[in-house]
């Protein structure tokens, strides 16, 4: 996927982002290898000079930021970088996404799952010198409840006890968000209207200082017009911001977890056309490269780059519209699954690089399993099965049932080189199966309006950046079911709705691993979009950059105060 | 000129209602639930008709307010100001540039028409007219940034430069070289052509004649008697570069990554953040409208057969 697909169809990659911020590491090698492949570069003694003399800074290429550096607000990848150097949260998550104490040294859930207790750890300071404390962490999480807040985080609190009256008492009668408590200088609790297992993920938000941040109730500009000045307790001093340019960092000297070993850090802007040349040239030492062979065998060639690839957290569909009586017998879209040769699209398009999608949850998940159906191309098996579901093919070749045409309008969207390379892999599969596609091409916000906003479809595609966690409510639940939601297909199925609830209710992981893992099955079986493709995330390397950890859940921010520059020889 | 702008905003606003979607239609993080969705849309009005958020829109703009952008979260002004004065300083040495150069050559491909020099001008006029940015801001990339190392691939300044001063000018202008030579080539092409025709029409007039016959020195005739005439239409193409001074090239700045305003309008035309859009299309319609003003006035400076009372 290219960065400008990834950045739209992916949506705002918010739900990712809180994930990055650093934790303890504690993953063995070969735990590693499961989620990140490492090809070392060939030659390292190929770098360039420029990079070489650049002893004491690392130069992180990145798309342009929109600027919005604070934790509560950052909704691009991009932003969320720059929160991660400067904050840390009071969790984090390790490279299976496993959440991991951080300011937080511990947390408690309750027997019921409602009432999260964290303990700080003591002794943690802000840059500016004072301590972290639970009052911070009260103020970051209330700032959210805020009836003036504007920002996408709105439903990690949304669930909290208080919420509503908070939120909703425009007169400042109401001084605090019921469910949050703090004990004392180090407890805090907050407390759910009901359990929600995913929950502890909200928790991984950068802490902010309250002594700075502060605003009064109903007015959050104060800490808006400070989104260009962020202060947290995190590695990196946030140094300038030169916008569509560069952000400089330096390091943190008092760094709760030790002083960092990069001096300074510059995330300058790139994009995909020139990124291998940025690379290749030593004006950037890490950046994400396209997954494609091409590019790769480009960076390659330069020999001194490291290249990292790893499945991303994402996934590319189908979806159908199930309220249409074609879609709505499981056996037509079985046999429509049969019927497309995914991997033949997969290697047509990523060459190797990309999978096939089975089940809504990413490869690198612990919800994902191997035990489902692959639907592999088998067009007689198709044909079989729509035979079966009433479809009779005639002389045109086209099925047919109660005189109506077996024929699909494919809405999809502009500028995309993957829906090119599927285009005529799906017209010509699905012909062969007697069914025709139509496909009708529009920009992507209309696509969207009509998908979501409108349901006025038979057929689409997208993809979706999914979250760390793999609860799936926010699409497939009934709920969303509705103008808006991201149910846009409408899949009601009973079983599901039971896990999906089950799940978010049990807080053991073992139990819920299984219950996603019922789930997935479920999904597979029914098939409420047609899966299609897994892709993968590369980033190319410099050599002199050693202890990166990149995978799908843990990005170049992730234990930076560890990461080093050496010599190459 | 107030009437007029007022039109243009009603005419953008219209046609920007008319596109489909709205600046939450695009969040499509299943982490971000409907109900916060619809919050927001309530926050920024965005669940009412167009023509209130309109009124709404005028009433701040009244005020001296464009709002403040969805996707950047910060007052209209200080995003414009943070980009426009980049493509500002692009945009400008590119005129400079431009007019240095297309105006002597399209005096030299008249006054020697169907000559070599001519032929080879007009050629080079098509090739600039003909190329396009992204393939020749590519080229330009290949050769002098990876091939021979003379000029960064892109950005406007050093990553992390602290220089100030001549040495921070000096950076900007070698970053500047190559997308400046994206950008001249195309209009030089276009100046240059103009010139030529201006300037072959003068040159057959009674008066240039006279001139000869006079015994001017050509130089003379050429420079001072022709040229002042043929500029006369070329200013009017001046005064519609100053809107394009502000503009942005969206092209050549998203491939060189100049930080200017041209990717910032694409950006809030696909994040359908209109406040931003207003706020960059206003000030471009209030820029052509002075644009021709100027134009106007210049007429009389360089026409000498127009006078003011």
């Amino acid at each position: 996927m290219n960065k400008k697909l990834a950045s739209f169809a992916a949506g705002l990659l918010a739900a990712m982002m809180l994930l990055t911020s650093c934790g303890p590491g504690k993953q063995t090698e070969t735990k590693r290898k499961d989620v990140a492949t490492v090809e070392k570069a060939t030659n390292p003694a190929k770098l360039p000079d420029v990079s070489k003399n650049r002893k004491d800074t690392l130069i992180v290429g990145t798309t342009a930021p929109s600027g919005k550096f604070n934790p509560i607000y950052s909704d691009s990848v991009y932003d969320s970088w720059v929160v991660s150097l400067v904050f840390d949260g009071l969790i984090s998550n390790d490279e299976q996404g496993n959440p991991t104490p951080l300011i937080a040294k511990e947390w408690k859930i309750s027997e019921d799952g409602k009432t999260y207790t964290f303990t700080l750890n003591k002794g943690v300071k802000f840059s500016d010198g004072q301590e972290v404390t639970a009052e911070d962490v009260a103020f970051t999480f209330t700032a959210i409840c805020d009836p003036s807040y504007d920002g996408p985080r709105t439903d990690a609190v949304s669930s909290l006890v208080g919420y509503k009256e908070y939120n909703e008492d425009k007169e400042g009668k109401v001084k605090e968000v019921a469910g949050i408590k703090v004990i004392d200088k180090y407890t805090i609790s907050f407390t759910l209207t009901e359990p929600k297992a995913p929950a502890i993920y909200d928790f991984g938000y950068g802490i902010m200082p309250k002594h700075i941040y502060n605003f009064e109730k109903g007015n959050i500009k104060p800490l808006k017009d400070k989104f260009l000045s962020p202060v947290g307790a995190g590695p990196y001093l946030f140094k300038e911001y030169k916008a569509g340019q560069e952000i400089v960092f330096e390091k943190n000297p008092n760094y709760w977890r030790g002083e960092p070993k990069i001096a300074k850090i510059v995330m300058k802007v790139t994009n995909a056309t020139t990124v291998i040349q940025e690379l290749t040239t030593g004006s950037v030492d890490i950046d994400s490269v396209p997954s494609k062979p091409e590019q790769i065998d480009l960076v390659k060639k330069a020999e001194f780059l490291d290249i990292y690839r790893y499945p991303s957290n994402s996934y590319g569909y189908i979806g159908w519209n199930l309220r249409d009586e074609k879609f709505k017998d499981k056996k037509v879209r079985q046999a429509l699954a049969y019927g497309l040769n995914r991997a033949g699209f997969i290697q047509a398009y990523y060459k190797g690089l990309g999978d096939v999608c089975n089940a809504p949850v990413s490869k690198a998940s612990w919800a994902y399993t191997e035990d489902v159906n692959k639907y592999e191309y088998n067009p007689e098996k198709a044909n079989k099965l729509l035979d079966e579901a009433g479809w009779v093919k005639k002389e045109d070749g086209y099925r047919y049932k109660d005189g109506k045409k077996f024929t699909v309008h494919w809405m999809t969207y502009t500028g995309s080189k993957y829906v090119e390379a599927l285009t005529p892999i799906l017209i010509e599969n699905w012909k062969q199966i007697g069914v025709e596609v139509i496909p009708e091409l529009m920009e992507f916000s209309t696509l969207a309006q009509k998908v979501f906003d409108e349901q006025k479809f038979e057929m689409y595609n997208m993809a979706w950046s999914l979250s760390i966690d793999p609860d799936p409510s926010g699409i497939f639940s009934i709920e969303q079911d509705k103008l808006g939601g991201f149910n846009s297909v409408g899949w009601r199925n009973e079983e599901s709705e039971k896990l999906i609830k089950e799940g978010l209710k049990e807080t053991n992981m073992e139990k819920r691993k299984e219950i996603y893992q019922k789930w997935v099955k479920l999904a597979n079986e029914e098939l409420p979009y047609l899966f299609l493709s897994y892709a993968n995330d590369t980033y190319a390397v410099s050599a002199k950059v050693k202890g990166l950890r990149l995978s799908p859940f843990t990005d170049w921010t992730y234990d930076i105060h560890k990461v080093e520059l050496q010599d190459v020889k | 000129m107030i009437p007029v702008l007022i039109g243009v905003s009603i005419i953008i606003f219209l046609i920007f209602q008319a596109a489909p979607g709205d600046a939450l239609t695009g969040m499509m993080d299943p982490k971000m639930s409907y109900e916060t969705k619809q919050k927001l849309r309530k926050q920024l009005h965005l669940d009412e008709p167009g023509i209130i958020q309109y009124k709404y829109w005028v009433q701040n703009v009244l005020k001296g307010d464009f709002g403040e952008s969805f996707y950047f979260k910060q007052p209209v002004g200080k995003v414009m100001n943070t980009y426009i004065w980049n493509s500002f300083y692009l945009s400008l040495a590119s005129f400079i540039l431009s007019v240095l150069i297309a105006i002597p050559i399209g005096v030299i491909s008249a006054t020697r028409q169907y000559s070599f020099m001519d032929y080879f001008f007009t050629v080079f006029a098509l090739i600039g007219i003909s190329m396009p940015s992204f393939f020749f801001g590519l080229l330009l990339i290949k050769w002098f940034a990876v091939d021979i190392k003379l000029f960064p691939v892109s950005g406007m300044m050093t990553a992390g430069s602290t220089a100030v001063g001549f040495a921070k000018f000096k950076d900007v202008m070698y970053h500047m070289t190559l997308p400046l030579i994206v950008l001249t080539l195309g209009s030089v092409a276009g100046l240059m052509r103009y010139t030529r025709s201006s300037m072959l029409e003068v040159i057959r007039q009674d008066y240039v004649r006279t001139a000869r016959a006079k015994g001017l020195r050509e130089k003379v005739v050429i420079y001072k008697h022709a040229l002042r005439n043929a500029l006369i239409p070329v200013v009017t193409i001046f005064g519609m570069w100053l809107p394009g001074l502000f503009s942005g090239a969206m092209i050549t700045e998203a491939i060189f990554n100049w930080p200017g305003i041209g990717p910032i309008e694409l950006l809030a035309v696909n994040n359908r953040d209109y406040p931003l859009l207003m706020g960059i299309n206003m000030l471009l319609a209030f820029l052509t409208l002075l644009g021709n003003l100027i134009a106007d006035v210049t007429y009389a400076l360089v026409d000498p057969r127009i006078r003011l009372k």
